[in-house]
C-alpha cells in the first residue's frame, strides 16, 4: 500500500470532518496526518524520517504565502524544501516524494484532491532505497 | 496548542476568510493586498511625505504679511498659488489630500483585519499599543494639515479647538496657549501648525520604530504593482474630486460651516453634538478602550490564571551555537550568550520568554533537536510520524 504523510499547519486547511481518530484520511487508507502549530515547525528532519520509516511519499502543508499567523513559517519551510535556507533536506532525499502546498483555510477539498493526484504518482516510483 | 490561541470560526470570520479567498484566486497570494494590510499604510506615508515636501516648498505660514508688496501674502493665497499657478500643484494637493485619507482608511481596514485574525494580544501587545497611539497621531496631523490651508474652515476649526481645549480642568489655559502659540491667533499660530504637522509627521517614524521593533524582517513594502495601484486610486480621486478651497480666513468673521472630510473632521462633528467636558470623556474612553484592548489577556497571563503559551525550550546540551533559530524567529524571541564554561562551544540560545509566540518556528530551523515546544517536543513528533508509518 502506498503511504502519504501529510504535515500540515493547524491553521492551514481546517481537516476536522476529514480525519479520522486514527490521524487517517476518511477515505484514503494509508494517508496519515501530523499537526503542527505551523508549518514552519516541521523540520526537514521529520520529513527525512517520514521516507525512511515507510512513507512513500511526504505533503507539507502550510497557509497560503503571506498569511501566516506567525509571520513567516511557511516561508521559511518552503525556502528549507527549495534549499535557500539551512537546515535543508539531505541531498539523498528523492524530491519526487515530497510536495509543498500552500492552501487556506477554506481548501480543505483542494488538498484531498492534491493528496490524491500525488498518491498516485508517488506509486508510479520505484519503491524508496531505504525501505529495501 | 494553549488554549488562549483559539482560531476564530464565527460567520464574519468565515466571511472574511471567503473574501480573501477569492481574491487569492483573482490575484494570487503574491498580489493579494489583504497580505499587505500593514504595508500600504506604510506606503501612502511615503507618498504623504513626499507631495509634502513638493508643498512644504512653497507654502507661507502666515495669515497676512502688511508691510509686503500691494498683494496680500499668507498662507492662504500661497496655498491659492500652488493650486492654481504652479503646474500640476493642484495634482499635488490632490495627492496630499487624497493620500492622508487613504491612510486613515487603510490604517483602520489593518486594525480590523489584525483583530479578526486575533493578532493583536499576547506577544504583539507591544504592536497594538503603539498602533493605536499612531493612528491618533495620524488623526491629529491630519487635522493640523486643513488649519494650515488657512480659509474659512481653518478659521472654524481653530475656534472650535480652542473652545474645546479651554475646557479641559487644570491645563485648558497652556494647551490652548501651546495650540495657538499664544493668547490670540497671530502669525505664530500658523507656524506652530506647520511645525506641528511636519513635526510629529517625522515623529511617526520613530513610533513605527516601536511598532517594528519586536518584528524581524518586518514587510513595509508591497510589491511595485500594488503601489502603482494604489497610486492610480488616489490619481483617479484627484481628478473626479478636485479639491476646492473655501474662501479666505478673515479674522474679523463668524463663519459657520464648512466641509466635510470625515476621514480627518469626525471628531468636530462629535464636537457640535457635545458640550466640550462630554466629548474629551467619550474621546479619552475611545482611545483608553482600543489602547487597552489586549490588557485583559496580558493581566490574566501575568496573574497565573491562564497559561498564555508555552515558550520555546532549549536543550543545553544539544544546542551548538549556530544560531540559526536566533535568525529565524519572527519575533526576536531568541538571544544568543555565551555558552556556560565546560561547554565546547562558544554560544548558546536563550528564549526571551515573554515574546516567544509558541509557533515551533526555531523547533523547524534547528537541525540538532536542541530547541523544542514544551507541548509537542519534535522526539515525540517524530515518534508519531513512524507510529502511524509502522500500522499496517
Amino acid at each position: 500500500m502506498t503511504k502519504i504523510m501529510t504535515l500540515i499547519c493547524e491553521r492551514s486547511c481546517d481537516l476536522s470532518n476529514q480525519v479520522d481518530s486514527q490521524s487517517q484520511f476518511k477515505d484514503m487508507p494509508g494517508c496519515y496526518v501530523v499537526k503542527f502549530p505551523c508549518s514552519g515547525m516541521i523540520q526537514p528532519l521529520m520529513i527525512e524520517a517520514a521516507l525512511k520509516n515507510g512513507a512513500d511519499g511526504v505533503v507539507v502543508t502550510g497557509c497560503q504565502i503571506g498569511d501566516c499567523y506567525f509571520r513567516e513559517g511557511n516561508k521559511m519551510i518552503r525556502e528549507r524544501l527549495l534549499g535557500e535556507r539551512p537546515p535543508g533536506l539531505k541531498k539523498t532525499v528523492d524530491r519526487r516524494r515530497v510536495i509543498g502546498l500552500w492552501l487556506s483555510k477554506v481548501q480543505p477539498q483542494r488538498l484531498l484532491k492534491e493528496v490524491k493526484d500525488f498518491k498516485d504518482e508517488v506509486a508510479k516510483l520505484a519503491a524508496p532505497e531505504a525501505t529495501k | 496548542m494553549a488554549q488562549q490561541q483559539k482560531v476564530y470560526t464565527d460567520g464574519l470570520s468565515k466571511m472574511m476568510q471567503w473574501i480573501e479567498h477569492y481574491t487569492n484566486v483573482a490575484l494570487t497570494s503574491k498580489y493579494n493586498p489583504f497580505y499587505y494590510h500593514g504595508a500600504i499604510p506604510q506606503f501612502f506615508l511615503w507618498v504623504l511625505f513626499l507631495s509634502g515636501l513638493l508643498l512644504f516648498g512653497y507654502y507661507i505660514p502666515t495669515i497676512d504679511s502688511a508691510y509686503s508688496s500691494k498683494e496680500l501674502i499668507n498662507a492662504f493665497t500661497s496655498v491659492d498659488y500652488i493650486t492654481n499657478k504652479i503646474p500640476f500643484g493642484n495634482v499635488v494637493r490632490g495627492i496630499h489630500r487624497y493620500a492622508g485619507d487613504a491612510m486613515v482608511l487603510t490604517i483602520v481596514l489593518h486594525a480590523i483585519r489584525v483583530w479578526f485574525t486575533d493578532r493583536y494580544r499576547q506577544y504583539r501587545w507591544l504592536q497594538w499599543f503603539t498602533g493605536v497611539i499612531l493612528l491618533i497621531l495620524v488623526l491629529f496631523i491630519g487635522q493640523t494639515g486643513y488649519y494650515l490651508v488657512w480659509d474659512e474652515r481653518s478659521l472654524v476649526l481653530t475656534r472650535m479647538t480652542v473652545t474645546a481645549l479651554e475646557a479641559i480642568p487644570v491645563l485648558g489655559q497652556a494647551l490652548k496657549a501651546w495650540f495657538i502659540n499664544g493668547s490670540a491667533i497671530t502669525n505664530l499660530t500658523l507656524s506652530n501648525y506647520l511645525f506641528i504637522h511636519i513635526g510629529l509627521s517625522f515623529f511617526l517614524l520613530f513610533g513605527l520604530w516601536l511598532h517594528y521593533v519586536r518584528m524581524a524582517r518586518p514587510v513595509v513594502t508591497p510589491p511595485p504593482v500594488i503601489n502603482y495601484a494604489l497610486v492610480a486610486i488616489v490619481l483617479v480621486f484627484v481628478f473626479f474630486f478636485p479639491i476646492h478651497m473655501e474662501k479666505m480666513a478673515v479674522l474679523t468673521t463668524q463663519p459657520t460651516e464648512f466641509e466635510m472630510d470625515w476621514f480627518f473632521l469626525w471628531p468636530y462633528y462629535m464636537l457640535t453634538k457635545m458640550d466640550p467636558t462630554t466629548y474629551w470623556v467619550v474621546i479619552s474612553g475611545i482611545t483608553l478602550f482600543f489602547t487597552f484592548l489586549p490588557l485583559p489577556f496580558l493581566v490574566e497571563a501575568a496573574s497565573g490564571k491562564v497559561e498564555p503559551f508555552d515558550p520555546a525550550e532549549v536543550v543545553g546540551d544539544k544546542c551548538t551555537g549556530c544560531s540559526l533559530c536566533d535568525k529565524d524567529c519572527p519575533y526576536e524571541a531568541i538571544e544568543m550568550v555565551p555558552a556556560p564554561a565546560g561547554s565546547r562551544f562558544k554560544l548558546r540560545a536563550t528564549v526571551l520568554p515573554n515574546r516567544c509566540s509558541g509557533c515551533g518556528l526555531c523547533v523547524g530551523a534547528c537541525a540538532f533537536d536542541a530547541i523544542d515546544l514544551p507541548e509537542q517536543p519534535d522526539g515525540e513528533v517524530t515518534n508519531k510520524i513512524k507510529a502511524l508509518l509502522s500500522q499496517s
